[in-house]
């Protein structure tokens, strides 16, 4: 009894684009949804060119690949994922399909080594592989069991359908995040810093993942299902809240020394999008939560990785750097549809890297206009030691070309005034 | 601090972790002080904010107290309207709420927990995070302190009332919960505050205090001074010793023994009688317990532990009940009995009894005898006032036989007398309804006693500390 995909008609379209286009095989990811209940596949996006290829792109290179997924990944907000790989080749289809097995395995390793939340016992682990032949059309779908490594390839149904996310219903909130991690006493300026950061985070998931989830206001039992896609076409929102308390610290000493903290403060916008079919109350609150991690996760991580500006240890003498986390920017997927895809911007970016980026590594086609930048607001950080005057200079910079936002603008120059007291009421000399 | 008056009393417990983080960038006192007062103000403000949820423990209902929020009940609606929302694992089998209690006036006492929560998500947009580095030499502290605040109410208060006063006394315990870290700060070696619960006899009623955890008893004697001041309780007698705690009536003990079979019981009316029983807590041991079988010779030392146990469970002492053997080890490291002694079968009789409180608990004890068990009849004003002033329990070796004697029914003017008996002797189960039912602890007239032979006994005195 193998799995049965129900597939965006847009996806058959990109295929066949695909298979006209180009000689040589093109490899892409394929992402959607998949439950115990249904899978479903919402989207595609080829492989993009490597320029620094050996042979020009003429062979399959299982990393580059597996790169693309997992910047890809980053790039989806809860409920999406990559769900398999497929090939457009004329290759023999038992080569084709030892390539497709290596690369899904390789992709999923890659993904799952940066995930913080933990596996669900109800988390579906198989990946969908799709081999088109460019000339004949025809599709090979079989699926891989990555949990086990010695899976074969068992077949899989692949079935186009229109308006397959029309009526999906999209679960959002707002969380703070207030994350304080002390750093050891000697360390090296920013390697330690990382991985104390990075375990910090993990505390962090598993509190997000033991938070009471409220949909519409109410503690919901598991199994109820939520009234989603009950109307086709006609979009969903859901509003979550999460109720967490802190974890119990038992350490004997509490008061130890340290080299300095880290702390992570603000708030983030947090999305998934669930299939129309009768959804779950536990399927909501277990993408949501996943989102949550993965978003805050996610930005860190795209911090940290960087360039840093290394200071000089200065011993003695108090140290003080701020920076700002990107903020999430979505894109729609189409223009009607719930479905978006998000990206992060850092202060230093226009609005234009960001359709820049999604073209390159989902093959979207978005205009400025179309993003949405209104769910989070840019907090400005000042470099030096603390003081509360925002210049007005900065403020003319920022106008343009956010053209959605001149009273977020002035919201956040406010919002960052705040946010710059409740950092210097905690870090200020005693 | 509100004693029920009413038929149905409520108590309700709101319980839950805040997080107490704070970097120190100086270690002095002084500015150390200030850098914790300052976290316990944020911690204040925190739990008046409007992310502050309380939810009731096994139910849907939650409520946000600060901006009057109520999820699946009215706020206007009786407290007790609650209990219809909660579910418990033995509601099928019991049928009835099984987090009620009846204690022997016939009020029960019922229990309504919730738990303290932070709402985390808030209404958008969203600034999104900003990351600090600081890099200096200093210290860290960090701690979770264990808020668990209760109050009385009685069941027709209403939600809104109930939670208005439950986050009253939130606030409160944060500024006891500060006064204390303060107090006990020395140098960087910071001691968690802890509340505890305390039942004090009327017009005190359920009373919480905050105490430095892990300071053990012997440290907190000027503590326990203040507080008996406070509360007009004699100085004669501990109140506040952490094993005075109020056990909750949805807690039960976890060690297995029953406590206090007697309350079960209907005490006899005798014409100008009263009951003088024992005061406070202790634990039924009897034959066979702890997988030791003692059958037909270890009544003396059974007793023995249930006298044990009730200066454990006041908090005279903290050492746990002494097991056979250590009692017997006890008796040889004061000289009465050789070493073979250890591991034996041997009977032992009052003057052991008194000879082990003495040395491993520090209690002295009197003893009284009777040269025949007929006499035992005429000593009801001793042990009346003995219950009155002591209120230990009393062991009793005789004839064959070792028994604990729980408490008298006297009259004066008649002198007519029944004793109330815990029969180490017993060896089944911890079934409570068995041992009240077939007497095994029971009322007994003056014939219980062999009427011919000689009886000593050994009445434990209190200690007179706080």
């Amino acid at each position: 009894m193998g799995r049965s995909y129900i597939v965006e008609d847009d996806v058959e379209g990109y295929l066949s684009k695909l298979c006209s286009q180009l000689a040589g095989p093109v490899t892409g990811l394929l992402i959607g949804q998949s439950t115990v209940q249904r899978d479903f596949v919402v989207m595609t996006t080829r492989t993009p060119q490597n320029d620094e290829s050996a042979d020009g792109g003429k062979s399959v290179d299982k990393e580059w690949v597996s790169e693309h997924a997992r910047q890809v990944s980053r790039m989806l907000p809860g409920g999406l994922s990559v769900l398999g790989v497929f090939i457009i080749s004329e290759s023999d289809a038992k080569d084709t399909l030892t390539t497709l097995r290596q690369l899904v395995f390789s992709v999923e390793n890659l993904i799952s080594s940066e995930r913080l939340w933990t596996p669900a016992d109800d988390d579906v682990t198989d990946c969908v592989t799709l081999h088109v032949n460019p000339k004949t059309r025809k599709t090979v779908c079989r699926t891989f069991d990555v949990k086990d490594p010695k899976s074969v390839a068992k077949p899989a149904d692949w079935k186009y359908q229109s308006g397959v996310c029309s009526s999906w219903a999209t679960v959002s909130c707002c969380l703070s995040v207030d994350l304080m991690v002390p750093l050891p006493e000697n360390m090296a300026f920013t390697r330690n810093m990382d991985d104390c950061l990075k375990e910090e985070l993990k505390v962090w998931a598993q509190q997000i993942e033991r938070g009471v989830c409220l949909i519409d206001g109410k503690k919901l039992p598991e199994d109820s299902e939520l009234k989603a896609g009950q109307k086709k076409n006609v979009r969903q929102t859901i509003s979550a809240q999460l109720l967490i308390t802190p974890d119990v610290q038992t350490a004997a000493d509490v008061v130890q020394r340290c080299g300095g903290c880290v702390s992570v403060r603000g708030a983030i916008h947090s999305r998934a999008f669930l299939h129309s079919n009768k959804p779950k109350a536990k399927l909501a609150e277990k993408l949501l939560k996943r989102d949550i991690v993965s978003t805050v996760a996610t930005r860190v991580q795209m911090l940290l990785e960087e360039p840093q500006k290394q200071n000089e240890e200065n011993k003695g003498r108090k140290q003080m750097e701020q920076s700002c986390l990107p903020r999430r920017v979505f894109c729609p997927v189409k223009s009607t549809g719930p479905l978006s895809v998000c990206d992060y911007q850092f202060s230093d970016e226009g609005l234009s890297e960001m359709t820049d980026r999604f073209k390159e590594m989902l093959d979207m086609d978005a205009a400025e206009e179309d993003l949405d930048a209104t769910c989070e607001i840019i907090a400005e950080v000042i470099e030096s030691e603390a003081t509360e005057e925002e210049e007005p200079a900065e403020e003319n910079e920022m106008l343009d070309p956010w053209r959605n936002n001149y009273i977020g603008v002035a919201m956040a120059t406010a919002v960052a005034l705040l946010a710059l007291a409740a950092s210097i009421m905690y870090l200020s000399d005693v | 601090m509100v004693l029920a008056d009413s038929e149905s009393a409520v108590i309700l417990r709101l319980r839950g972790p805040l997080d107490l983080k704070c970097q120190l960038d100086r270690i002095d006192e002084v500015p150390m002080q200030k850098a914790i007062s300052r976290t316990f103000e944020a911690l204040r403000l925190q739990v008046k904010s409007e992310s502050c949820v309380l939810a009731v423990c096994n139910s849907p209902v939650l409520i946000w107290p600060n901006k009057s929020v109520f999820e699946e009940i009215t706020p206007d609606a009786p407290f007790e309207d609650i209990f219809q929302f909660i579910q418990t694992d033995d509601q099928e089998t019991s049928g009835k709420k099984s987090t009620k209690k009846k204690n022997r006036k016939g009020v029960s006492t019922s229990i309504i927990n919730l738990s303290l929560m932070m709402e985390a998500t808030k209404p958008g947009p969203a600034s999104a995070p900003i990351l600090t580095r600081t890099v200096q030499k200093s210290h860290l502290l960090c701690a979770t302190l264990p808020m668990d605040c209760a109050v009385w109410s009685n069941g027709s208060d209403t939600i809104k009332d109930g939670c208005e006063r439950l986050m009253k006394a939130l606030t409160r315990q944060l500024f006891e919960m500060e006064k204390v870290t303060l107090q006990c700060m020395k140098g960087t070696t910071l001691r968690v505050p802890e509340p505890l619960h305390f039942l004090l006899p009327e017009p005190n009623g359920l009373v919480t205090v905050v105490f430095p955890r892990g300071e053990p008893d012997k440290e907190l004697e000027a503590q326990r001074r203040e507080l008996h001041g406070q509360f007009e309780l004699p100085d004669n007698r501990p109140f506040f010793r952490r094993a005075n705690a109020y056990h909750f009536p949805n807690e039960p003990y976890k060690d297995g023994y029953l406590r206090n079979p007697h309350t079960v019981l209907t005490h006899p009316t005798l014409d100008n009688g009263k009951v003088y029983l024992v005061q406070g807590i202790y634990s039924y041991h009897h034959y066979m317990q702890d997988r030791m079988d003692d059958n037909g010779w270890g009544c003396a030392y059974r007793s023995l532990q249930t006298i044990c146990s009730w200066f454990q469970q006041q908090g005279y002492v903290e050492r746990g009940v002494p097991s056979h053997k250590e009692i017997q080890q006890a008796l040889v490291e004061v000289g009465d009995k050789q070493a073979s002694f250890v591991g034996s079968r041997q009977w032992i009789g009052s003057i052991e009894v008194q000879a082990v409180l003495n040395h491993l608990l520090g209690v002295t004890s009197k003893i009284m005898f009777v040269s025949q068990g007929s006499e035992l009849a005429s000593k009801g004003r001793e042990l009346a006032n003995h219950f009155m002033t002591e209120g230990t329990p009393v062991m009793i070796g005789g004839g064959v036989l070792a028994h604990t004697i729980l408490g008298v029914a006297w009259s004066e003017t008649t002198g007519e007398i029944r004793y109330l008996i815990l029969d180490p002797h017993y060896t089944g189960a911890e079934d409570l309804q068995v041992i009240t039912e077939k007497g095994w602890c029971g009322w007994k007239g003056p014939d219980f006693w062999d009427q011919t032979a000689y009886y000593n006994l050994c009445l434990p005195q209190r200690p007179r500390v706080i």
